[in-house]
């Protein structure tokens, strides 16, 4: 993954994470097995996790300590109201960034295609 | 009320007792991911400021936690901790800012704009 990948990513991961966990509660390496799925495969772990102990410390998410065969317990998170109205909010501010974005390709494209 | 006085000298005993034990779980960690944690704990040292007890311990613990459940999943340290571990060691650190000695000058920094700027309340 490029320089400028892991640049864009990093303001959109929260998002990432939240939007995996609408779907159902997850652990952390769980997570990051879903990331490596999607293609993001960069992503190391120590980062997933630092930004879920983030999104719990901001309320977004409940914690449940499941006790596992081998190993100490996991901690399973679960997206709450807040974090639901959070990531609702990701997707608005989402949806108006690309489209701008894609308002100035257009744009790029148009002017460019004036010169000859 | 001994014991008062004296953390007022020492700091508190309890997070002396809590740093211990976790160097005691940290000694048990397979080598290489103890090593790791070593050198990363090495590093929030010199670059953390973390200057409040209790947020130091937590975050402390934090850490082993991910290390202890990398080791127990057999997770290589390089997935852990990723190409940057100093990207990733940064980004863990923002969970623990309040604790920053930094962020005193921080919110007088925010106080004095607040003041100069007077749009804020």
């Amino acid at each position: 993954m490029g320089k400028q990948m892991t640049e864009m990513l990093k303001g959109t991961l929260e998002g990432i994470v939240l939007a995996i966990l609408s779907g159902r509660p997850a652990y952390g390496y769980e997570i990051t097995a879903r990331l490596r799925e999607m293609g993001l495969s960069d992503i190391a772990e120590g980062t997933v996790y630092a930004l879920l102990i983030r999104i719990e410390q901001r309320g977004f998410v409940d914690v449940e300590k499941i006790p596992s065969e081998k190993g100490p317990p996991r901690k399973v998170y679960s997206l709450n109201t807040q974090g639901q109205e959070y990531l609702e909010e990701f997707w608005r501010t989402w949806s108006f960034l690309t489209g701008r974005l894609e308002e100035l390709r257009e744009g790029g494209r148009y002017h460019g295609s004036r010169v000859d | 009320m001994a014991a008062e006085w004296i953390e007022k000298v020492t700091g508190s005993l309890e997070q002396k007792k809590q740093y211990r034990q976790h160097r005691a779980r940290v000694q048990g960690f397979p080598a290489g991911y103890r090593t790791a944690v070593e050198a990363i704990e090495r590093y929030l040292t010199y670059f953390g400021g973390i200057s409040k007890g209790d947020t130091l311990v937590r975050m402390l613990d934090d850490l082993a936690d991910l290390f202890e459940q990398g080791a127990a999943d057999g997770t290589p340290v390089r997935a852990i901790v990723g190409d940057d571990p100093v990207e990733f060691i940064e980004t863990f650190l923002q969970n623990y800012s309040e604790g920053q000695w930094i962020n005193k000058e921080r919110q007088r920094l925010i106080k004095a704009i607040d003041r100069v700027a007077g749009d804020r309340a």
